[in-house]
């Protein structure tokens, strides 16, 4: 089976040199335990199909990139493509002359355009289905499948089995990263192959600084719920059975949980 | 109460006469009033006015109107509407919802909320479209005049492959409905899931779409990009997902959330790669005090631990504590709520013998339903909460506990 880990060119949150972004290192260690579950699950033997994961990235240099090899990757391949020019074309092409069973992204890239779009506009031109915000992958009992927790709100999850190939975006609740190993991403060399000439991207939209803009402050204002509770909302001394009943009609009636 | 503000710029272009050389005006014609809204003082101070007492005396600290508001000004309520109704929109605006557990979080009501901004905002006015795949209450109001509902559902088949909810399948009916409505605007809520329908339905229409939105007004749109460091402005596109907190939520005469009919089958795309779906929803008992929905606490008032864990777990809650309680190592320090412990995010809050310490509603400034039990009238959390019980807290709990087993099957 291979994988392949889509690697973007990040930069530090706070530094801004240039940097891997978390969820990508993540992306990392999933796909290294998925090959070594692969590999012990057919008891020791050398597996029919070896499992292979490998990075790849679409940009005009490889700076930030080769951190990828300090978190456990052991190849990775770079698209050269201008600076600025769209990555969607190359990476497409690439991966429909290598098909890759299982291709993992960040959730967002940090220092690009952060729109997290990349991984769907590709499931698109590829024709795969994507499933997002992924937090752990096991082997189903389906073969050519595999079982994916989603992360949801609130703690829950959804375990989906989705037949293979699929695109996968990672969440940061994922397992952590394996940790950095400065002389493994020192030896490791990206191989570099020729991109798809694609135009500069041009965006509808204008860039310009930051300005950081507060947000609403978080309070039982009028319009929210506890506003339109009218009158009955002080008993006073009510029996104590009667003040059970009263508290949990509420917490059913503005819906939090069911107790029957 | 509110009357609509001239803007002169937009008078002196309707009365623009198209002509060559000096610009001229045709003062004659008639003119088209905006509809900003403008702050009326005298009926602020009208409103404010307590009426009956000897002085003159002025409640400025009320949120809505109240009761004797009402009785004062009946001849003015007369001519208030009581419902919002657009009849013939110039033009859509979608609003696709997560609503979960058919009730809007305060995030979906801020993206009608927005929606609602845009509508209004447009030329002839628009109407607000709330989308959603179960029925949920309170749409109206929170500014949705037509519903679409079932967008999840493509029947009432119990074993239906693909899954109803499967992302792709919802995104494709979506997408339909959107070519057979052409809306100006869809809007989405960055949530997990509203952010992933949103992406696929960008990926898929392959048109431009503005994540995660700061800041939204009629004319600019702003999302930030580069790590923070730079970002991203235009006129609205016709795609966007809004940023929580962003945009304030509507507060005006509720809508009619007419229902209207839903999408027509979509193409299904043949076999789907979804082999099956399952939820497992969260634990309260181990979930951390910030991501949980719905938190028991305890304070000084109450003695007796044993029942109150007891009662956090058979109220599928998570415990939490005031700083006092913690202080006495009666409660693990990660149970703090408040300024100095957890601010929570949760929904819903039990405050169990708390007395609501500036300190302490720090923390739960975001919780839209409180409850309070407490012994005494005139604590600071009696007045937070939205339903009160005054009764000693050691008496509650185990009625609690033992109605909760009579409703358990
Ligand atoms: C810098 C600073 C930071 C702080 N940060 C926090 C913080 O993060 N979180 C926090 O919680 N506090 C914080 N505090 C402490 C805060 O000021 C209060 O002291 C504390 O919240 C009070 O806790 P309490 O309401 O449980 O106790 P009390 O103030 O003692 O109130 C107990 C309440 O229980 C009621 N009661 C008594 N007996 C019963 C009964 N049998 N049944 C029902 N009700 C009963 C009483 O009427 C009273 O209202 C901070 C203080 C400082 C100075
Ligand atoms: N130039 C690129 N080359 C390879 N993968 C990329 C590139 N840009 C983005 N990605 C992947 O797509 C994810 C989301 O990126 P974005 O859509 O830019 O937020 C990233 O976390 C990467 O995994």
């Amino acid at each position: 089976m291979r994988i392949v880990v889509l690697l973007s060119a990040g930069r530090h949150r706070v530094s801004g040199r240039p940097s891997l972004p978390g969820v990508e290192a993540q992306a990392i260690a999933l796909a290294a335990a998925l090959a070594d579950a692969g590999e012990a699950g057919t008891g020791g033997e050398r597996p029919p199909s070896a499992m292979s994961f490998s990075g790849l990235h679409a940009g005009p240099g490889d700076e930030g990139i080769a951190d990828a090899f300090g978190h456990g990757l052991e190849a990775i391949d770079r698209l050269e493509i201008a600076e600025g020019a769209d990555p969607l074309p190359a990476l497409a092409r690439h991966l429909k002359e290598h098909p890759a069973e299982l291709i993992l992204a960040g959730r967002r890239a940090e220092g690009g355009e952060d729109t997290g779009l990349l991984p769907y506009a590709l499931a698109e031109a590829l024709g795969l289905p994507i499933l997002s915000d992924v937090t752990a992958i096991a082997a189903a009992d389906e073969p050519g499948a595999l079982r994916f927790d989603q992360a949801l709100p609130k703690g829950a999850k959804r375990r989906v089995t989705l037949r293979l190939p699929a695109i996968v975006t990672v969440h940061p609740l994922a397992p952590a990263p394996a940790p950095f190993v400065f002389a493994r991403a020192r030896r490791g060399v990206v191989r570099t192959l020729s991109g798809l000439p694609a135009p500069v991207a041009a965006s509808p939209f204008a860039e310009k600084p930051h300005r950081a803009r507060p947000k609403l402050m978080r309070s039982a204002a009028a319009g929210s719920g506890a506003a339109d509770e009218a009158g009955d909302k002080l008993h006073v001394h009510p029996d104590p059975q009667e003040a059970a009943r009263l508290i949990l009609d509420h917490i059913e009636r503005i819906g939090i949980r069911r107790y029957s | 109460m509110n009357r609509p503000r001239r803007d002169p710029r937009t008078e002196r272009a309707a009365h623009a006469v198209p002509a060559a050389g000096r610009p001229r005006f045709d003062l004659a014609s008639d003119v088209p009033l905006t509809r900003r809204r403008r702050r009326d003082p005298r009926g602020e101070f009208a409103r404010a006015l307590v009426p009956g007492a000897a002085r003159l005396r002025l409640d400025r600290g009320q949120t809505g109107p109240s009761d004797f508001v009402m009785a004062y000004a009946v001849g003015a309520e007369a001519e208030l509407p009581q419902l919002r109704v657009v009849e013939t929109p110039a033009f859509l605006v979608f609003a696709v919802l997560d609503a979960g557990e058919g009730r809007l979080s305060r995030f979906d009501r801020q993206a009608l909320g927005a929606a609602r901004l845009l509508a209004d905002a447009g030329p002839g006015g628009g109407a607000v479209v709330a989308i959603v795949s179960q029925a949920v209450e309170g749409l109206g109001s929170a500014g949705a005049d037509r519903v679409v509902p079932a967008l999840g559902r493509s029947g009432d088949a119990a074993d239906d492959h693909p899954p109803a909810d499967d992302p792709a399948n919802v995104a494709r009916r979506l997408a339909a409905l959107i070519a057979e409505h052409e809306p100006r605007h869809v809007l989405f809520a960055e949530t997990p899931v509203g952010g992933d329908l949103a992406r696929r339905l960008a990926a898929g229409l392959g048109e431009a779409i503005l994540t995660d939105v700061e800041y939204l007004t009629a004319r600019t749109a702003s999302r930030a990009s580069r790590g923070g460091r730079r970002e991203q402005a235009g006129a609205p596109p016709r795609l966007m997902a809004i940023g929580e907190d962003r945009v304030a939520d509507y507060a005006g005469i509720p809508c009619e959330a007419r229902q209207i009919a839903g999408p027509a089958e979509a193409p299904s795309s043949g076999e789907s790669p979804v082999l099956s779906v399952e939820i497992i929803p969260g634990d309260p008992a181990t979930m951390s005090l910030a991501e949980t929905d719905f938190v028991v606490s305890a304070g000084n008032g109450v003695t007796d631990f044993g029942a109150f864990r007891e009662l956090a777990a058979a109220l599928k809650a998570t415990p939490g504590a005031s700083r006092v309680v913690c202080d006495a190592g009666l409660m693990p320090r990660e149970a703090q709520v408040g300024a100095s412990g957890t601010v929570l995010t949760a929904d819903c809050y039990l405050a169990l013998g708390i007395a609501g310490a500036p300190q302490h509603l720090q923390g739960i400034a975001g919780c839209e339903h409180v409850i309070a039990v407490n012994t005494d009238l005139h604590a600071a959390m009696v007045e937070r909460a939205g339903l009160a019980i005054v009764q000693d807290a050691q008496l509650v709990m185990p009625a609690l506990l033992k109605l909760l087993k009579e409703r358990a099957p």
